[in-house]
């Protein structure tokens, strides 16, 4: 497997053999003994409303990949190379650098090209509002992330570019230790000076809902569903298409300070205005990946 | 009248006040409930503990094994290590009424839980 779609699918299969080995999966196991689990990652690209425990600091490296577009070759990738902490029993801070790989070869509105880069840096804000308890099953963070770039993440060309990703992040506890379901509201603009002094503004406007099953105590499975729309404004002003990406997650704890995320969003349904085609693949991409691996300490 | 006496005169309310809550403000600093708990052969003694409601918590967790312990709460949010024949302090916020489940993170079978009411 030497593609990158395939190098995400490897990884993911070869994590959940080795983690239902360890967890013997088999073994009907009792839920209600199982501790409680952090909610942020078990949803894939959907973020839950964990901040982890006070005191707590964690590196992770967090990599998104994005395959397929209308035509010829097209796979790029983004890592955030991430320090998070928790400083208080209700905030949570990140920051970190970010790394991009591009591979583009004969897509329309392209140049060509296969790089590696140190593309940009961000940081992340995360307030718990509303704390999940044994009464109340629904927790909500609210979160704000800077980002900025030297690297376009799509093109990969040259660019100055600052985004102000913005979300609610919610989620459910259905059954005790066992099912939970996830909500986001995302709200992304930015701006973006290219090479040839051209100033862009955009913004993304999209929600997500998530459920995952724990099958067994260190691991989680299951679904999400999001819905995107793109503008050529931050204001919202100008439409220019949508897009419904659908696909499976999931979580592994290889031990209780380190464990894996691993998500993978198909496009499913998406129009792009004035461009009477199927999908968005304009302003999206037929499938994304997620993987990520972190450590407490 | 001088502008010196009209402030002072519209700043001593907000003086007073602000230094009538003092006292509240630090009482309820220090109102916080005091949970002791101690960690012995691997176990919490006691299990169970109990605390009011909207009050912050200080637990103090006394470990009396020859190994350090992680105090561990996923619902409480906190983690602290402590270390061998020693007592950790760990401060809580104030909780809503509920079940809170500890544990010890180096121990998967020392548990307990926290009810507030």
């Amino acid at each position: 497997m030497g593609t990158l779609p395939g190098r995400f699918c490897a990884i993911s299969l070869c994590a959940v053999t080795f983690a239902l080995g360890r967890a013997g999966v088999g073994r009907a196991e009792d839920a209600s003994s199982w501790r409680d689990i952090e909610t942020k990652y078990i949803f894939g690209f959907t973020t839950g409303s964990g901040i982890g425990l006070e005191g707590e600091k964690e590196f992770t490296t967090d990599t998104i990949g994005r395959f397929g577009k209308r035509d010829g070759h097209y796979a790029a990738t983004e890592t955030k190379y991430e320090f998070e902490f928790t400083p208080s029993q209700f905030i949570q801070i990140e920051f970190g650098a970010l790394g991009s790989t591009h591979n583009i070869g004969s897509v329309t509105d392209f140049d060509d090209r296969n790089q590696v880069a140190v593309s940009g840096a961000f940081a992340e804000f995360r307030y718990l509002a509303i704390e999940h308890t044994s009464n109340n099953p629904l927790a909500v963070t609210l979160a704000v992330e800077p980002t900025v770039r030297r690297i376009d993440e799509t093109s990969g060309e040259r660019v100055r570019n600052f985004e102000f990703e913005t979300t609610i992040n919610t989620d459910l506890e259905l059954l005790k230790n066992r099912l939970f379901a996830g909500f986001n509201l995302l709200y992304e603009p930015e701006v973006t000076r290219t090479a040839m002094g051209e100033t862009l503004r955009e913004a993304k406007l999209g929600g997500s809902a998530a459920l995952s099953l724990r099958i067994a105590s260190n691991i989680v499975v299951g679904g999400e569903v999001w819905y995107l729309r793109h503008y050529d404004s931050v204001g919202l002003s100008a439409f220019t298409g949508d897009a419904v990406m659908l696909g499976p997650t999931l979580y592994i704890a290889f031990t209780p300070k380190m464990f894996m995320t691993a998500a993978w969003n198909t496009q499913v349904w998406g129009r792009e205005v004035g461009n009477l085609v199927s999908l968005n693949l304009a302003e999206f991409q037929r499938n994304r990946a997620k993987l990520k691996f972190a450590i407490e300490f | 009248m001088s502008k010196v006496p009209l402030m002072m005169r519209k700043l001593t309310p907000a003086a007073v006040c602000v230094i009538t809550m003092l006292p509240v403000a630090t009482s309820q600093a220090q109102q916080a409930t005091e949970v002791q708990v101690t960690y012995s052969k691997g176990q919490f003694q006691p299990s169970e503990l109990r605390a009011p409601a909207d009050k912050p918590i200080t637990f103090r967790v006394k470990n009396l094994d020859a190994k350090p312990m992680e105090f561990e709460s996923k619902s409480l949010r906190v983690e602290k290590v402590v270390a061998a024949t020693s007592e950790g302090v760990i401060n809580v916020r104030a909780l809503k009424p509920g079940r809170y489940e500890f544990y010890d993170d180096f121990n998967e079978k020392a548990r307990g839980t926290l009810t507030v009411q």
